[in-house]
């Protein structure tokens, strides 16, 4: 039987006249699809509490095969509100769902992969914060100043959260890959062993000139797998000590990219949306 | 195929939503007891709907002319438009009498986790009527939830670039709830839109 466990929204859809069919990042039981009975009228009972992103502790009913249990509880833990209220925070938070949808198979208890969507979803919303504080500042100094200048402060400082910001998905996605089983050979040529710095998508592997077939490759720098092999190994509360160049952030994320979607032809549905309408 | 009118009544009325078997069947037998009337008008109403029925070149409202009744309507305030994300949430709206200006249907709302992107959704055209119609304000009435939420802030910054008013309905407990039984994030919204007696 199921039972209580703690989860995470990735998912909703509407299903029928006011009920909700929910995905859910769990603790125990991993990828499940639930059943929630008339959440959309006004006045139920679950309130806010189905929105994407929130953990709550729900309460599952029905077997452990069970296609589409029955959710009879969710009780906020955590709201990550800020996370709704920004469109880039969003996109990026809906970006970890997808990948997590599309990489881990339903049903199969993945406990580290649910710390890791927590971690990255509390690291999200601080920098969110941090950075909607810096800009806020910012356009103040900005709009004290005549010559409409903005303070260089701030600028440093919207700066290096913006990239502390980029760097969250960089670990999200080394740490899913390899929780999955998706992790890209960085450990020289994966069939001989010798030194390379030649990634072949396909193979998802290094390979030497000797061993290389023909298809798509990208070369990389010598400090790349040493990167992705403390992004994916460090403890998650001490990763955020990481602190790569921006060339170096900048490869990372082209690698991990061109690894998803040539590698495990893996595309996520948000990226198709832009960053809204300034952009 | 279905055996005899009354089981293919039966079959054709299960097709609609929330509608079980069983229930079809006492629809299926009370038609055979309307008048005959109410029976042909109920027929002729599906029929209708299905000619007849297009979008309002202006709003997106279902109509069955090029312009809505409201639209139409010389008596409605031309200068509010309210957004909403569904034709259906106008019924609901005009129910509560509550407003009497003009609405704009954007088709849906935006979710990025199923693919549905601004230009799937009549934003545009709703920027197209705010710069050229003298509209003072713009209530966006998408639902209280995710993909409401990131809607409304997208429609804002669309019209950010015109000189109108963009507000949003208020967010809060529902009439007749009790506080003991709300959660967290509707009760910190109903904190954050308070307002003073008068």
């Amino acid at each position: 039987m199921l039972g209580r466990t703690e989860g995470i929204v990735l998912r909703s859809r509407p299903f029928g006249e006011a009920d909700l069919i929910l995905e859910y990042l769990t603790r125990d039981f991993g990828v499940r699809s639930a059943f929630a009975k008339s959440p959309r009228k006004i006045k139920s009972r679950f309130g806010g509490s189905l929105e994407p992103f929130i953990h709550s502790r729900i309460s599952l009913l029905g077997r452990e095969d069970a296609s589409l249990p029955k959710l009879t509880q969710s009780d906020i833990m955590t709201s990550f509100q800020p996370l709704r209220e920004d469109i880039k925070a969003l996109l990026q938070a809906t970006e970890f769902a997808e990948l997590i949808l599309k990489l881990l198979p339903e049903r199969e208890p993945a406990p580290r992969v649910f710390e890791l969507l927590l971690w990255a979803l509390s690291t999200l919303q601080s920098m969110t914060m941090l950075h909607g504080m810096i800009m806020s500042t910012g356009g103040a100094a900005a709009g004290a100043n005549a010559s409409g200048v903005t303070a260089p402060a701030a600028v440093k400082n919207e700066r290096e959260t913006r990239e502390r910001w980029q760097f969250i998905p960089a670990v999200f996605k080394a740490r899913l890959l390899s929780l999955t089983g998706y992790a890209p050979s960085l450990r020289g040529c994966a069939r001989c062993g010798a030194g390379s710095r030649v990634f072949y998508p396909r193979e998802g592997a290094l390979l030497c000139g000797a061993c290389a077939r023909s298809g798509p490759s990208l070369e990389i720098s010598a400090a790349l797998p040493g990167i992705y092999r403390n992004l994916s190994e460090w403890p998650l509360e001490k990763i955020m000590r990481i602190r790569p160049s921006s060339g170096l952030l900048a490869e990372l994320k082209k690698f991990i990219h061109v690894h998803l979607a040539e590698g495990i032809a893996v595309t996520v549905k948000s990226a198709k949306f832009g960053h809204g309408p300034a952009e | 195929m279905p055996q005899g009118i009354i089981e293919n009544l039966i079959e054709q009325l299960s097709k609609l939503p929330g509608v079980g078997r069983k229930s079809a069947q006492r629809m299926a037998f009370f038609i055979l007891n309307m008048k005959d009337e109410d029976a042909r008008a109920l027929a002729g109403a599906i029929g209708a709907v299905k000619t007849n029925a297009r979008f309002c070149k202006a709003c997106f409202n279902i109509t069955d002319s090029d312009l809505c009744s409201i639209c139409r309507d010389s008596l409605r305030d031309r200068k509010r438009i309210c957004v909403v994300e569904e034709p259906s949430n106008i019924i609901v709206i005009e129910r509560s009498g509550g407003f009497n200006g003009l609405y704009h249907v954007l088709m849906g709302a935006l979710s990025p986790i199923d693919g549905i992107t601004p230009d799937m959704l009549r934003i545009k055209e709703l920027a197209q009527r705010v710069s050229g119609n003298g509209v003072d304000e713009v209530i966006i009435a998408t639902n209280p939830n995710t993909k409401g939420e990131v809607t409304a802030k997208y429609v804002r910054e669309a019209l950010s670039p015109y000189d109108v008013a963009v507000t949003r309905i208020a967010y809060g407990l529902p009439l007749g709830g009790d506080i003991e039984f709300a959660d967290e994030i509707t009760m910190k919204k109903s904190l954050e839109g308070r307002r003073k007696l008068d």
